[in-house]
């Protein structure tokens, strides 16, 4: 199959779990009124009279700004993981590996310990705070690399990466032992969760998605070049530091926005490049739009299965994406193996 | 073409080459030869601007520090030993990206009609046309090596440095590359520096050799003239009468 009809394939699936994620909940909206509805508010035409009339509110107010932050989310994920894994040249890279989950998280648990609220920032107070944190995390982890390695060489990246994790996730872990009263809620966080999502957070997700979804197609050719070590690339024409420093620096906060509003979701970040990359080869002109469609498709549907499969409990999304994940993964990887 | 003065080397406070000079012109082929630790790949590494380096390194002419690393990769390129590849590109995208010191300005932009061109005349230069969309994580090692070498073409450099290229290649394949190579430097402005272990190919490719020892000059002599006293005493053994045993065989 051609890549643009591959890339259609993918495109309309995207669509068809949108549309089935709006629809599926206590009530459920079939898939034609849920797309009548979205195409009247689109275009600003008047409600059919078939509709139930409360659809189009719950559409809107509760079923749409939720899907919509799992497609942002598993999109971001996806396409930072596959940044991180060209980037660091290693299959098994995520940006999780960078230390932003840990620092996130110390961020929430923070708050959440600390009990504190601002007037000002409101429900953004929790994000603000873990995606600074995870930003420094960051920060701490390529600027102490860069002084323990001239080069920066992925390897030290990677270890102080794990290591820095590592020292913040014991921080974290002791403050959910020292108060256990808050221990459930940093627990749940730690886990991820769609639920209660606005489309305040939508208007700043979407925006931070799409750009850093560009910034990586403007440099999709330098990472082509990267892929095959860092002596080459270099001896190729790319400036590797300069290089890595820009895409690990849009890699932090295009994951640290997504997980500063949503909590920690593994495993989409590992698998997606690789499901993609079985289908699309390794060219990133075609693995990063691929990637982030995938990711979000993969992220809806998922979060129908956390919302769905228990209901009225939710189950918590990160631990849906590896249960659908890594069963689907280990077909998907070794099916393509045994082929060749 | 290349001209290398009172260039020293080393990693981190371990210095490896000493003041080192020599200059390589248009057309020459040069062979770094000497034992191992001797400082053969990180005097290539330096020249290709890889490893921090006291002294000049001019590159056709320019100071090699003083121009960007797209700029050189447009006029010097490295070819290394075979590295393990993770990610499935196919044999004409992987010899394409070749091109990418020369891709010009805009920020979304591909390669052009002659990007492409020169990609597929690398390839049939190389005999790896046939393969061209096979995947690169498919091929032997021997295949991969005459891939990255079309990639090396591709960059269009004027000089190339190589580092033990014929590693895990086979007899054939080590002969045909320094066929390929020896053909590449022949018609137009260029040269080639490398760095090769089998003495016979080293002489067969190169038509000058530089003898290091202990990361210092030895002995830098046309290849006709080259001394095999001096490489027994850089090798500590009687390389003369390994040859003519190895030679006996044979006859």
């Amino acid at each position: 199959m051609k890549t643009a009809a591959k890339m259609s394939v993918l495109a309309a699936a995207a669509l068809g779990a949108l549309i089935l994620g709006i629809g599926v909940g206590s009530v459920f909206i079939p898939p034609a009124d849920v797309s009548t509805i979205l195409i009247c508010k689109l275009f600003g035409l008047a409600m059919p009279e078939a509709i139930d009339p409360v659809y189009p509110a719950l559409v809107f107010n509760m079923r749409l700004p939720r899907v919509l932050m799992a497609f942002l989310t598993g999109a971001g994920l996806s396409v930072s993981g596959t940044v991180m894994q060209s980037v660091l040249r290693n299959p098994l890279a995520s940006p999780f590996g960078l230390g932003i989950s840990a620092g996130a998280g110390l961020g929430a648990a923070l708050v959440i310990v600390a009990g504190i609220s601002s007037g000002l920032l409101g429900a953004f107070l929790m994000p603000t705070v873990s995606l600074c944190f995870g930003l420094a995390t960051v920060i701490l982890v390529v600027g102490f690399a860069t002084r323990l390695d001239k080069n920066l060489s992925n390897t030290t990246i990677v270890l102080t990466g794990m290591v820095v994790s590592l020292f913040l996730n014991a921080i974290m872990s002791m403050l959910a032992t020292l108060s256990p009263v808050n221990a459930q809620r940093i627990n749940l966080w730690t886990l991820g969760s769609f639920a209660m999502k606005e489309w305040d957070q939508v208007a700043v997700l979407a925006p931070v998605t799409l750009i850093c979804v560009l910034f990586f197609l403007r440099y999709a050719r330098e990472m082509d070049v990267m892929t095959f070590g860092e002596e080459q690339a270099q001896a190729m024409g790319v400036s590797m530091k300069r290089m890595k420093w820009l895409l690990i620096s849009a890699v932090a906060v295009l994951t640290g926005a997504a997980t500063s509003f949503v909590g920690i979701i593994g495993f989409v970040d590992l698998i997606a490049p690789h499901v993609v990359r079985r289908f699309f080869g390794a060219s990133h002109r075609r693995v990063i739009p691929a990637a982030a469609l995938f990711g979000g498709t993969f992220m809806v549907l998922c979060d129908l299965a956390a919302r769905t499969l228990t209901a009225p409990r939710e189950i918590p999304i990160g631990s849906i994406t590896a249960l659908i994940g890594a069963p689907f993964f280990i077909y998907i990887y070794f099916s393509g193996r045994r082929r060749r | 073409m290349l001209e290398i003065e009172n260039l020293s080397c080393g990693y981190d406070d371990h210095p490896v080459v000493h003041n080192i000079s020599f200059s390589v012109n248009a057309g020459q082929r040069l062979c770094i030869m000497g034992p191992n630790g001797c400082g053969k790949t990180t005097l290539l590494r330096a020249v290709a601007g890889l490893l921090p380096y006291a002294g000049t390194v001019r590159v056709c002419g320019k100071d090699l520090k003083s121009i960007s690393r797209r700029e050189a990769a447009r006029s010097i390129a490295l070819m290394s030993q075979i590295t393990s590849v993770y990610f499935s590109y196919t044999v004409y995208e992987t010899v394409l990206l070749g091109r990418y010191a020369h891709t010009k300005g805009g920020a979304f932009s591909g390669t052009t009609e002659e990007d492409r061109r020169i990609a597929l005349d690398c390839m049939a230069r190389t005999g790896t046309l046939e393969l061209k969309d096979r995947m690169i994580t498919e091929l032997s090692g021997g295949q991969l090596q005459r891939v990255f070498l079309a990639r090396t073409f591709a960059q269009s450099p004027q000089i190339i440095l190589l580092d033990e290229p014929t590693n895990h290649l086979d007899l054939k394949y080590q002969v045909e590359l320094v066929e390929d190579l020896k053909a590449w430097t022949a018609n137009e402005n260029r040269c080639a520096v490398g760095v090769l272990h089998d003495v016979n190919l080293a002489l067969d490719f190169a038509d000058t050799i530089l003898l290091l020892q202990d990361g210092r000059v030895q002995a830098f002599s046309p290849a006709e003239s080259f001394d095999l006293a001096g490489l027994s005493e850089v090798y500590q053994m009687d390389v003369g009468g390994y040859m003519r045993r190895s030679l006996k065989r044979w006859e």
